[in-house]
């Protein structure tokens, strides 16, 4: 089940908050978690095997570094054990060729456990932090499957902390004004997801359904601009929508996603693209190994080597792996020119070319195909436009004009800026109703098909 | 109390009671099993199975079934396809929508079926008779220029171009895609659907029989009946978009001319039941263009008042509906044959060598369906 569906918005949100306000304050958590149990379903029973799976042998794993903490070597043998665990898990969703484990398991091709991404970078930062000790393992198993597997965390999750969750489920309390505020969250979410994000992805569509050898070097550029702002809005909307679910039951997850379009480098850029993911590969990979070797030189290797990391976990083979050493390159040697001063244009302008080719590599269907397409987009076919050029500005102009402003943090910044008070007093009176219009343009949009799925990348 | 409270409590209220009063009209509206609107089924209430949970085809079927029976689910969808178009995306599912006409965007994505071309050809070779073969554009191929270009990769003049090259010597082909392009000014096709009106389908007759070694009879001695003007097509059936005018239907008979003797359909299981030609109880149906030649069967057999002993096995799709009631004045029978429908080989219903005459006249549209001639040559 996915959040921007009619099952879940008309079915599933309204019940599941009704059973959850009449369910008695102590067994609060058990109720959310059976919900969750049965959003699993509403997937597959798979999905809840996986999870419980996935849940039962992390548990088990902070358990027993705790119990053991004080022998020698047992703690780390328990630790390396857990990592390759949720490791070998994401190896086997994600890529084609580990078909050993999958037919051991009698695992059918077709079932992909949705956030499968999330959920390993959630286990292994929850083990290491017990063995670092910066927390005790939990007992409780309850809010332990909560952390694993609570409905709005599912599909796109900020990677959090179990210490940072610990406090919010413990502290957590719901008034009508968060479900409110939480509904407005859920909703801009759905209107990310399905108005920009889709619409996006059908200008992307039509610009890569022409032959790569007849594209046109402006439209080459539209598509890949399209394809970035429709996986940034897919991406945000369901984290958005994850969020706002979180507001209704007491939870504050932070942002994942932060109006990156418009930065000036490429740190700022993937910074707010998915800050928590970044975090979490700075904390778990990039500072252990800069603790190993402290030579200048080699930290910014391990920068680059890192950054090919995320960007293999974006996308797992070759081509992943380009798009995170082009960024990586780039963060690395921003830090050169930036100390030339350059005018703040100038910034914007660099890090719109250089995600423009990463994201080449992101979306083709294999190298070849994208180095195809990086020719394209550099001029190779020399034709500069066509008249697929006019279609595309005539149809997609407004929303792609429309989709970047949405995408960078002009909006909010301006309010920000101008203290204003009236203006905030004018946002928060009109915005109920921008909402409810949002809700009902978004239905009409998902009725035929009853859902409006994801498209880009599977995580 | 600050105005952000206040905001977050009317939103509150307000989206809950939205979601709310969905699930509650959903659940309690009266369920219909098919949709006039869109011409399909409805799906129903999934059955609940341990396997359909294990694979998760149970949740994306309850999905199906919310969207399905949603609260006022076509006044959603056409709603969709306004929004649509005031975003400035034309197509929606499919299809391309533009005030003038609705066209079928994915006209490229055809592909000619080689299977249907051997048929034809095996056909060829054990029929003793002489054998037509017409392909007829849908109105993307006849009115593609409105489509953006890149969804013409592979134009329809292309995909008959290829059908025709490939069918043996001796099958004698009819293009009608030419004379289509050039009377494209007139009401030749349906504004909602991708098929021929009446009149383009006389132009089609008048072409054909012609090659079929007779004189066309003149547009001026029909009687042109409006029948309705609220006939919404197949393209409607998928975007429900209303911003396109609705078509008539026209029923053109001949004064003083040949009748219909007898019209017999034969059924898959046996049964054979007299029928008329045009049946208007369908303007009450979901799918008003089956007024001609009434339901859908496998085989037709129409016997005219004609003396002249002339006989045609016509092998057709829904394209040829319309154009059988001006066939009648040549032929003293019509073996009327749907390949689409039969169950069974062709020579339980009918032996084609009793035709002198045989004529496919099918859409193009038609042709990519692997399995439409597999039981005409068994």
């Amino acid at each position: 089940m996915t959040y921007s569906s009619l099952l879940f918005m008309y079915g599933f949100l309204p019940v599941s908050l009704v059973v959850y306000r009449i369910t008695p304050v102590r067994l609060k958590n058990m109720s959310l978690l059976i919900l969750s149990m049965i959003f699993c379903i509403m997937d597959s029973l798979r999905l809840l095997e996986f999870m419980i799976v996935c849940t039962v042998i992390n548990y088990l794993d902070g358990i027993l570094i705790d119990r053991f903490r004080s022998r020698k070597i047992v703690p780390e043998v328990i630790l390396i054990t857990g990592i390759l665990f949720n490791a070998i898990i994401f190896f086997m969703f994600r890529t084609d060729f580990p078909d050993i484990f999958r037919d051991r398991l009698k695992i059918p091709d077709v079932f992909f456990p949705v956030g499968v991404s999330f959920v390993t970078l959630t286990a292994i930062s929850y083990i290491t932090d017990i063995y670092r000790r910066c927390i005790r393992a939990e007992t409780d198993i309850v809010k332990f499957s909560l952390y694993m597997m609570m409905f709005p965390l599912i599909i796109i999750r900020p990677v959090i902390r179990y210490n940072t969750f610990r406090r919010m489920l413990n502290d957590r309390k719901t008034t009508l004004s968060d479900v409110g505020t939480g509904f407005k969250i859920f909703v801009k979410g759905l209107t990310e997801k399905v108005i920009a994000g889709d619409i996006m992805y059908m200008m992307y569509k039509s610009v890569i359904s022409v032959d790569i050898w007849e594209m046109s070097v402006v439209n080459a550029w539209l598509g890949m601009t399209a394809y970035m702002l429709s996986l940034y809005f897919t991406l945000s909307g369901i984290a958005d929508m994850g969020k706002g679910i979180g507001y209704c039951y007491g939870f504050r997850f932070p942002n994942c996603f932060n109006y990156p379009v418009f930065s000036n480098s490429i740190k700022d850029f993937y910074y707010n693209w998915n800050i928590q993911i970044v975090y979490w590969f700075r904390r778990y990979i990039a500072k252990p190994l800069y603790e190993l070797c402290g030579n200048r030189m080699y930290r910014k290797i391990i920068l680059i080597v890192v950054w090919c990391c995320i960007g293999m976990w974006y996308r797992f083979d070759i081509n992943g792996v380009i798009f995170g050493g082009i960024t990586g390159v780039a963060v690395v040697s921003e830090r050169y020119i930036r100390k030339f001063r350059i005018l703040k244009i100038t910034g914007i302008i660099y890090t719109y070319v250089i995600t423009i080719i990463s994201m080449v590599f992101l979306s083709g269907e294999n190298i070849t195909g994208s180095v195809n397409y990086l020719l394209v987009i550099l001029g190779g076919n020399s034709i500069f436009a066509d008249s697929m050029t006019l279609y595309l500005l005539k149809y997609y102009l407004v929303p792609l004009i429309v989709c970047t402003y949405c995408a960078t943090n002009l909006f909010r910044s301006m309010v920000m800026r101008s203290g204003k008070n009236y203006i905030k007093t004018a946002i928060e009176t009109v915005s109920p109703v921008i909402t409810l219009l949002m809700l009902i343009i978004c239905t009409a949009l998902i009725t035929y098909t009853g859902s409006s799925e994801f498209h880009l990348l599977r995580l | 109390m600050k105005i952000s409270e206040i905001s977050g409590k009317i939103t509150a209220l307000l989206i809950f009671t939205v979601l709310t009063a969905g699930f509650i009209l959903t659940i309690t509206e009266k369920k219909y099993n098919f949709s006039l609107k869109e011409n399909r089924e409805l799906i129903e209430f999934p059955e609940f199975t341990l396997s359909g949970l294990t694979d998760g085809t149970y949740g994306k079927q309850l999905n199906q079934y919310i969207a399905d029976h949603f609260f006022g689910r076509d006044k959603w969808v056409s709603a969709q396809a306004d929004i649509k178009m005031y975003m400035g995306e034309k197509i929606l599912n499919g299809v391309y929508m533009d005030n003038e006409m609705l066209l079928d965007a994915e006209v490229s994505s055809r592909e000619i079926s080689k299977k249907n071309i051997e048929a034809v050809n095996k056909f060829y070779g054990n029929y003793i008779g002489t054998v037509y073969f017409t392909a007829i554009p849908s109105n993307s191929g006849v009115y593609g220029d409105r489509l953006p270009e890149y969804l013409l990769t592979n134009p329809e003049r292309n995909q008959i171009n290829f059908l025709y090259d490939n069918l043996t010597d001796g099958i004698r082909t009819i293009d009608t895609y030419n004379i289509l392009r050039m009377l494209s000014d007139n009401y030749i096709y349906y504004r909602n659907d991708t098929r021929l009106t009446s009149y383009g389908a006389y132009y089609v007759y008048k072409t054909v029989i012609q090659k079929l070694g007779f004189r066309p009879s003149s547009y001026d001695k029909y009687t042109i009946q409006h029948i309705t003007s609220d006939f919404r097509g197949n393209l409607y059936n998928r975007c429900l978009y209303d911003g396109t005018k609705p078509d008539i239907l026209d029923i053109c008979s001949y004064s003083g001319g040949a009748e219909v003797t007898n019209c017999t359909a034969y059924c898959n299981n046996g049964m054979t039941y007299r029928k008329t030609l045009n049946d208007e109880e369908y303007l009450e149906s979901g799918d008003m263009y089956r007024m001609y030649m009434g339901n859908e069967e496998p085989f037709v057999r129409i016997k005219t008042s004609v003396n002249n002993e002339k006989k045609l096995l016509l092998i057709k799709d829904s394209y040829a509906d319309c154009f059988i009631q001006f066939l009648i004045q040549h032929y003293s029978e019509i073996a009327v044959v749907s390949p689409e429908h039969m169950e069974k080989p062709l020579s339980s219903f009918v032996n084609p060598d009793n035709y002198e005459q045989t004529l496919f006249l099918l859409g193009i549209e038609s042709m990519d369906n692997d399995r439409l001639f597999e039981l005409i040559n068994k």
